[in-house]
């Protein structure tokens, strides 16, 4: 549909692109991605003309895209940028109706029953026609951006190009813009391409996507190319992990700040506090640790600041979102060393285990470290009669050296062993 | 069938507001000929008027000097001020399109004193340029007021990215207090009858001007009229900014070209035959765009007949209101219009704001 070749351009001297080749399909969602300055802009507007093209080319349907009078490409391409500051107190059907402009024919050229009733189904799709004869300027951002969308589809084009339509959007209006096209690109093959700044919300909607870097593409691929993570990063000096939504196949992003990368260096020992009385066992960590747990509390992967030993949770306060907990509260063993930390509760022959890890895992590096920590267990208790499913919590500081799962397994051993060997003495004794 | 019957409604509403326009300006310019030291009756002004341009009239006798007053003073007279006060709403209608501004008219971004300078150089050096005759007066007030235009333009450009309201305005205002000292300056220059036929256009009036002068307005007011008129989709079209114009398939250079000359010519040559009469250009579009919305498809039309409505009507009070002494018209626009400009400008502020 739209084929860039080598194309060179920018503002005077110095151009912002140095050589593009991008390809835009037919009835595709395809998004442009890139921090600010990185051409984005530069680009979309060498396709509308904004700006001149100073080599290379641009093609619209195989033929070059300035060859088009403006009535011509209108009716083929529309735009829809960030925000449109509209004067005078037009109302919303007048200003959908200027999306007729290049088809309107005639020398008197006024509205025919045709555009008459393009006008009303785009007002239909977009939800305004209730308030066809408000005033433009009296809508909210929301609202303005559907009616200018309207605007641009009563052009029937084969193509819409967005720059940063959901700029000024909250959530719920960037969801029903972006519903909105992607609705369009299914039924009608609406070819779309935009410029989109919310990585996530772009992994969401579009097919393809081209990441530009100064200038330059980095690469063009499809939706795998949000799972780079390291790319990413590179291009927007932003730690970025990719994780995948829960409900829809795709990648989404997580950013993680500066100010909480630099925490001080304090020891693992020194990072926590262990508070012993009557029927809770408190264990407090000077800062949050990734958990993960199969217990009902701090059940799945969180993080945690408080862990406790406790058959009471209501007397102390404890609930399920900011504390994780386990029940039993008698014969509880503490084994520490310097960079791993196991509380192992035992009641009836079950082993309720805390291992604290002062290390970075990643999510698959968290079920590995929980494995490893049944393992040990399950090796240490083999010969007594023992429930593999009691609660087991593993929390990790996410700094620091990797920790083996054999060095899990190892410690895991013999802090039970530990254990055991004290509640039989106990027992004994 | 609901949205058929409202658009029915509507298309009513539009239609009687032209049906009223229209009697708004049949009898104010029936009141501008009956109104005055002599007493015509209705009756006889409009025998008049069919016989000499119908050719057939019902009255048998009519006095030799009420024909000559109805036919050789009075209605050029209203003519006259019906075509300045069309060009000029017209003109200031377009202009307020295209900066996407209420507050501009041709008297305020400068194009009014610019025609004026050209008008008086004519009038001082009383040249004829070969070739136009009679024309040489509206010709040399359009090409200056133009070349005034693109001055108060080249002068935003040079301050401001935007053609933003307040500097066109500021722009327009340091243009014209330099034309208005070139003014004083040829004026300083001539000699007292020179002064006085200067001093005396300046004012602005449409009195005393015979039939020639509408003769003059007339082509100009016509050709752009029709270009204006053909361009009230782009002036839409441009209320959503030029970037977004250029997308929906406006030329806007183009566009935007055609506009300015169409209003030039319109200002220009309302300015060369009547002196600078100020305030039209604003108050006129305004109310209509009050009334009607902004679509100008309305707003051009509508604009021209109320402008020339109000113009007769504006007339008919400066010959009036103290007679026999003759107020200059563009007192009585300039009284009328200046607080319309101050109320105007209030509420932009406070609306911008709120």
């Amino acid at each position: 549909m739209i084929k860039i070749e080598n194309l060179v351009g920018g503002y005077s001297n110095a151009p912002v692109l140095t050589g593009i080749n991008l390809e835009i399909h037919r009835g595709e969602f395809f998004a442009l991605l890139g921090p600010n300055g990185s051409g984005k802009t530069t680009l979309f507007k060498m396709i509308t003309g904004q700006l001149p093209i100073q080599s290379g080319n641009v093609l619209l349907s195989d033929k070059e895209i300035s060859s088009y009078s403006k009535i011509e490409k209108a009716k083929k391409v529309a735009v829809l940028t960030q925000e449109v500051q509209v004067s005078f107190d037009y109302t919303v059907e007048e200003i959908i109706s200027l999306g007729r402009y290049p088809h309107q024919k005639g020398l008197l050229k006024s509205l025919s029953k045709d555009d008459q009733r393009i006008i009303e189904e785009m007002m239909d799709i977009t939800k305004i026609s209730h308030f066809r004869k408000t005033q433009f300027k009296k809508l909210s951002g929301g609202e303005k951006q559907r009616v200018l969308l309207a605007k641009a589809l009563a052009q029937e084009p084969e193509v819409l190009l967005l720059d940063e339509p959901t700029n000024h959007l909250d959530i719920k209006h960037t969801f029903q813009l972006l519903d909105l096209l992607k609705e369009r690109q299914k039924t009608k093959g609406l070819t779309i391409f935009s410029i989109l700044h919310d990585l996530n919300v772009a992994a969401l909607y579009a097919d393809r996507f081209a990441l530009l870097h100064n200038g330059t593409l980095k690469e063009v691929g499809d939706v795998e190319l949000l799972r780079k993570a390291e790319q990413l990063q590179d291009v927007y000096q932003v730690k970025v992990n990719a994780q995948s939504h829960p409900t829809v196949p795709k990648p989404q992003l997580l950013m993680t700040p500066e100010y909480s990368k630099d925490i001080e260096n304090i020891s693992f020992k020194d990072s926590y506090e262990i508070k012993k009385n009557e029927n809770v066992t408190h264990i407090q960590f000077s800062k949050p640790l990734r958990t993960m747990s199969n217990g009902a509390f701090g059940e799945g992967i969180q993080w945690f600041k408080h862990f406790y030993f406790t058959d009471n949770t209501e007397k102390h306060g404890i609930s399920n979102d900011k504390q994780a907990c386990i029940v039993p509260t008698e014969n509880i063993m503490i084994t520490e060393n310097s960079q791993m930390m196991a509380v192992v509760g035992m009641e009836k022959g079950s082993y309720k285990i805390l291992l604290f890890l002062d290390g970075h895992f990643s999510d698959g590096e968290l079920i590995n470290g929980f494995m490893a920590l049944t393992e040990g267990k399950m090796h240490a208790v083999k010969c007594l009669d023992s429930n593999s499913l009691d609660t087991q919590l593993l929390a990790v500081t996410q700094q620091g050296r990797k920790i083996t799962a054999q060095e899990i397994r190892e410690f895991i051993y013999s802090a039970i062993t530990k254990a055991t060997g004290m509640k039989l003495r106990l027992e004994v004794g | 069938m609901q949205n058929l019957s409202i658009r029915k409604f509507l298309n009513n509403k539009t239609i009687w507001l032209y049906i009223f326009s229209g009697g708004l300006l049949l009898c104010t310019g029936l009141l501008g000929l009956f109104l005055s030291s002599v007493t015509v009756p209705i009756a006889t002004i409009l025998h008049i008027i069919s016989e000499k341009t119908l050719g057939m009239g019902w009255l048998q006798v009519i006095p030799k000097n009420e024909e000559m007053i109805i036919w050789n003073i009075r209605l050029p007279r209203v003519v006259l001020a019906f075509c300045v006060g069309a060009s000029l709403a017209l003109a200031g209608a377009a202009f307020q399109g295209l900066l996407r501004n209420p507050l501009a008219d041709p008297y305020t971004i400068g194009v009014s004193s610019g025609s004026s300078l050209g008008a008086v150089l004519v009038l001082f050096f009383q040249v004829s340029i070969i070739g136009l005759g009679s024309f040489t007066l509206p010709v040399v007030a359009i090409v200056s007021g133009l070349t005034t235009l693109l001055v108060v333009f080249g002068l935003v450009q040079l301050s401001s990215r935007s053609l933003a309201i307040e500097t066109i305005i500021l722009a327009g205002i340091i243009v014209s207090s330099f034309i208005g000292a070139l003014v004083s300056l040829i004026i300083s220059l001539g000699d007292r009858d020179v002064m006085t036929q200067i001093i005396y256009w300046l004012y602005g009036s449409v009195g005393m001007r015979g039939w020639e002068y509408v003769q003059l307005i007339i082509p100009f007011m016509i050709i752009g009229s029709i270009i204006l008129f053909y361009h009230y989709r782009e002036l839409n079209a441009l209320a959503l900014g030029e970037e977004t114009a250029d997308h929906i398939g406006v030329n806007v250079k183009r566009g935007k070209a055609f506009i300015l000359v169409g209003a030039s010519l319109l200002t220009g040559s309302a300015v060369a035959v009547s002196g600078s009469i100020g305030f039209v250009g604003l108050v006129v579009p305004h109310l209509v765009r009050l009334i009607i919305g902004p679509n100008h498809r309305h707003v051009l039309p509508l604009s021209l007949i109320t402008g020339g409505s109000f113009l007769i009507l504006a007339d008919l009070l400066s010959r009036t209101i103290i007679a026999p002494t003759e107020l200059p018209i563009g007192v009585v626009t300039a009284l009328i219009g200046a607080p319309v400009f101050a109320f105007l400008l209030i509420r932009e502020k406070r609306g911008r704001r709120g």
